[in-house]
């Protein structure tokens, strides 16, 4: 594997080649990986992959015409010719005035993200297999209804990166993740039953334990249990806090730079106005210590730092790289990220009261587990999934449902969110706590 | 790509502590493309990845490893590391095989791609047709792609094969505004052929298109929910059949009975008038592989017939421990990905009532004319799929639009309440992707109008 030095040099050397051959700006990423995966089924591991990787990205900007060019060739006459072609392609594109490389770069302020944890990094395989095996053993005696069938996985990575532009900004620094997580199969009378839980984090400390990712995902598989169709109606919703991840990361798209310049946005044009509830208050963090949205800088060079999105529910910022930035006229918040616009940690701030609270306070709704679908497009703000969960009455749970939509529109969620708990989870670059919204459309029987 | 003698010794290595078999599959990609964003084409793509994936498998488990780094010192650590699943599990004895003489022809080799210039000149086309099919329409963006793969595979029995598979995409998203109601239209297109398929598929479809399913998605008025009657369209709809039913075929859930398909070849699973396949052999198709990517040819594969399922889509692993052969649909992503059993083209028949006929017997539902993709969770079999275009159907006629909307069902449910296949069985527009365990894969679908007796529709109209 590449060191950092080596990297750097390699990133440096492209981009000089690259103005050599006709670029006017360049900027060069080199991504260095090592990476383990382990899955084990019952008592035996059933896969085991490895691999050390390097990987070069070069963007050239040629008189206001971009290219980019990404590769994993490191023989240095087949990387003299993709840099030509790349500063090639660029002479088919529009030329427009508003690209160029930023102004202002990352200061090496000496500030320790703590984004490297070498444990991690010198963990044994053996140890590694080990956590496979514990979380299956775990799966069996959490609950004697899981069957054989289900698996149980451990990863992590190294990750390096070296950074490098025409403005003569490199720097250089290197990661760590890894993750734990299973996936059960429980026999529910004659329907089987999957479920998934995991845990990711930079520091293999800050997982949580085998044996506690075995039962909260022994907990998914049989929680359903019995479950019937939902009744269809309105009615309040409660998302368990994965699922209101996935609710902000809808919203993340809406409130990306590259989204809005380009119209493929429901937030286009509403900066300063009123758009959730008083509880919607969310920020974009990149300097939040051992979180794994935070790095020293994005992908363009430029310091992440913290930008408030909603203040009360009012749209305060969108998030931006340069370019798009421009475009709306804005600065650039810090979130490029690998030639688009990317999240820090994109995080809903937490309330005070608890999940339990949430569910005893709601008179009729339901506590969704699990969504399926996805958004395919960001200009309408329609919302509709397909969706898992409990269905509660008189603030308690009553029974579960499942084969049932929820649906609305992003601005009328937003606004009805009444309640927010207490139970944020720093485990992705998108986080939320559980939330209440006051009601959504339900499809159900 | 590798040659022999270097090869003897990455199996040697690979199995030296054990295992059935090993094989080595080399890959290079290159791509070309090109983006236009808001009347310009914003900018150049281009890519080129090569590398080498070496697998060892031993029963139902594999060690894998790959390497970037293409040399021989690269390789014999890749080969080591991935021996190392042998230590940890016993070697067995199956493996599904099913290698054929020779490899069918399904697409044109060819070493080079299209101009940067026919790019550009594609993408402006699209944007000036779609721009000017209404003045409401606000924002064009489009994409073109020119994809070259190249693949090598050798086994540690002797097997040595090697496909070049082109790709070609090319795909508008329109974007219509009035006042505070915006709507979206995407349309694509492409195939293992080369840019030239748009000089008899014009862009400018495309692009007209996209406009017209952007303003329609505009004025759409906020779908109904509950329970329904839907018809599906041809084409496109092919969705439901890869999400319903095609999963839930694949052979790894079914081998570890995760599936509620295992172990029920020969029973009834759908409403006799269903047949599906999956063929990985068709001309030019998005989801044809002369080889799949463990060697074995691209095939014609029976899932479901007359109701009665009747086989599943297998990779060597899975087709072994099944005591079955393999049939062809070993896929992955890339080099840096295990082989995994997925679909290539999934595929309807014709069936014997008109369009006409299913529109006219419906009283009340929906009618979806295309998904925007879809999701399934296995071992139940529920689904869902993203209606991209649809419609109510009052008093068996097709009426007014109705926003994205989201439906729900149970996939082995589903195809028992299909009431009605019509006449007009086609394959749609070559632009799907299929995700697997964060795999990747070029997919396509098709069948005729389809008629569901009863379907949960998830909008936010009173039912």
């Amino acid at each position: 594997m590449r060191n950092s030095m080596q990297a750097l040099e390699l990133a440096k050397n492209t981009v000089a080649q690259a103005l050599e051959v006709g670029a006017h700006q360049a900027e060069a990423v080199v991504m260095t990986a090592r990476k383990f995966s382990g899955e084990a089924r019952g008592e035996r591991i059933t896969s085991l992959e490895r691999s050390v990787a390097s990987a070069l990205t070069l963007r050239v900007i040629c008189g206001g015409r971009r290219a980019s060019c990404s590769t994993t060739e490191s023989d240095p006459t087949i990387l003299a010719a993709m840099i030509r072609k790349t500063v090639d392609a660029a002479a088919h594109v529009s030329v427009d005035p508003l690209l160029s490389l930023p102004e202002e770069f990352a200061p090496d302020d000496g500030i320790d993200l703590e984004l490297y944890d070498s444990s991690i990094d010198q963990r044994e395989d053996d140890a590694r297999l080990t956590d496979t095996l514990t979380m299956e053993r775990s799966l069996r005696s959490a609950d004697s209804r899981i069957i054989e069938g289900g698996s149980s996985h451990y990863a992590d990575a190294t990750i390096g990166i070296a950074f490098a532009n025409s403005h003569d900004f490199a720097r250089a620094y290197t990661t760590t993740r890894a993750s734990r997580s299973s996936s059960p199969l429980a026999l529910d009378g004659s329907t089987k039953r999957t479920a998934h839980f995991g845990t990711a984090a930079r520091y293999l400390g800050a997982l949580d334990t085998c044996v506690e990712v075995a039962q909260l995902a022994a907990k998914r598989a049989t929680e359903l249990f019995g479950a019937r169709k939902a009744p269809t109606g309105t009615m309040t919703v409660i998302f368990e806090r994965d699922v209101a991840a996935s609710v902000l990361a809808d919203l993340f798209a809406a409130c990306s730079a590259a989204n809005v310049a380009v119209g493929n946005s429901w937030l286009t044009g509403r900066i300063g106005d009123r758009i959730g509830s008083s509880q919607v208050m969310i920020s974009d963090n990149g300097r939040i210590p051992r979180a794994l949205g935070s790095h020293p800088f994005d992908s363009e060079g430029v310091a992440t730092r913290v930008t408030p999105v909603f203040e009360a529910g009012v749209l305060r910022s969108y998030l931006s790289d340069t370019y798009y930035g421009r475009k709306l006229g804005i600065s650039s918040t810090g979130n490029a990220m690998g030639g688009g616009v990317g999240p820090t940690t994109f995080a809903l701030q937490p309330g005070t009261v608890t999940l339990h609270d949430l569910i005893a306070t709601t008179k009729r709704g339901i506590l969704v587990l699990d969504i399926i679908g996805f958004a395919h497009e960001y200009a309408s703000g329609s919302y509709s999934r397909g969706a898992r969960g409990l269905y509660i009455e008189n603030g308690e749970i009553a029974y579960p449902v499942e084969e049932f939509t929820i649906a609305s529109e992003m601005p009328r969620m937003l606004s009805g969110i009444d309640a927010v708990a207490n139970d944020i989870c720093y485990d992705s670059d998108i986080v939320s706590p559980s939330f209440r919204i006051d009601e959504m459309s339900i499809g159900g029987a | 790509m590798i040659d022999e003698s270097l090869l003897a010794r990455i199996f040697e290595r690979a199995l030296r502590h054990g295992g059935e078999f090993a094989d080595v599959f080399a890959e290079r990609r290159s791509t070309l493309a090109f983006r236009l964003q808001n009347g310009h084409v914003h900018e150049g793509v281009v890519g080129l990845s090569s590398g080498v994936g070496i697998r060892v498998v031993c029963g139902e488990s594999a060690g894998y490893a790959y390497s970037e780094d293409i040399s021989e010192a690269a390789l014999l650590v890749a080969a080591a590391s991935a021996s190392l699943i042998a230590r940890h599990t016993p070697t067995g004895t199956q493996r599904g095989s099913r290698i054929g003489a020779s490899l069918p022809t399904l697409y044109a080799a060819r070493d080079h791609q299209a101009s940067s210039a026919s790019f550009a000149e594609l993408l402006s086309r699209a944007e000036s047709t779609a721009r000017a099919f209404d003045s409401r329409i606000s924002a064009v963006n489009a994409h073109a792609v020119d994809e070259l793969q190249e693949v090598w595979i050798a086994t540690s029995d002797g097997r040595r094969m090697h496909d070049l598979r082109p790709m070609v995409t090319f795909g508008v998203q329109a974007i219509a505004g009035s006042g505070a109601s915006r709507g979206s239209g995407y349309a694509a297109d492409g195939g293992r052929t080369s840019l030239d398929y748009f000089l008899t598929h014009p862009v400018e479809e495309l692009a007209s298109d996209a406009a017209r399913i952007a303003l329609v998605n505009m004025d759409a008025r906020p779908a109904p929910t509950g329970e329904m009657e839907m018809i599906v369209g041809s084409g496109g709809g092919g969705v439901l059949l890869h999400e319903a039913v095609g999963h839930g075929l694949e052979g790894d859930f079914n081998q570890k009975g995760t599936s509620l398909y295992a172990g029920r070849i020969g029973e009834r699973v759908a409403s006799e008038l269903v047949t599906i396949y999956d063929d990985g052999d068709l001309p030019e198709e998005r989801g044809s592989i002369s080889c799949d990517d463990e060697g074995n040819p691209g095939a014609h594969t029976v899932l479901v017939e007359n109701g009665i399922l009747r086989g599943y889509l297998l990779d060597e692993i899975n087709a072994g421990l099944l005591g079955m052969a393999t049939t062809g649909n070993g896929r992955r992503q890339s080099f840096a990905h295990l082989p995994i059993p997925r679909m290539c083209n999934t595929f309807m028949p014709p069936g014997t009532s008109t369009v006409d006929e299913i529109v006219r017997s419906t009283k009340r539902g929906i009618y979806a004319k295309s998904f925007a993709g879809g999701q399934v969770e296995i071992s139940r079999g529920d689904f869902v799929f993203m209606i991209a275009e649809g419609y109510l159907v009052e008093d068996g006629k097709i009426t007014a639009p109705i926003k994205n909307a989201t439906i729900v069902g149970n996939g082995p449910e589903i195809m028992t309440r299909v009431v009605a296949v019509a006449d007009d069985a086609r394959l749609a527009r070559r632009h799907y992707t299929c995700g697997k365990n964060g795999q990747y894969v070029p997919v396509g679908v098709g069948m005729p109008t389809v008629k569901i007796g009863a379907i949960t529709v998830g909008g936010t109209a009173d039912a």
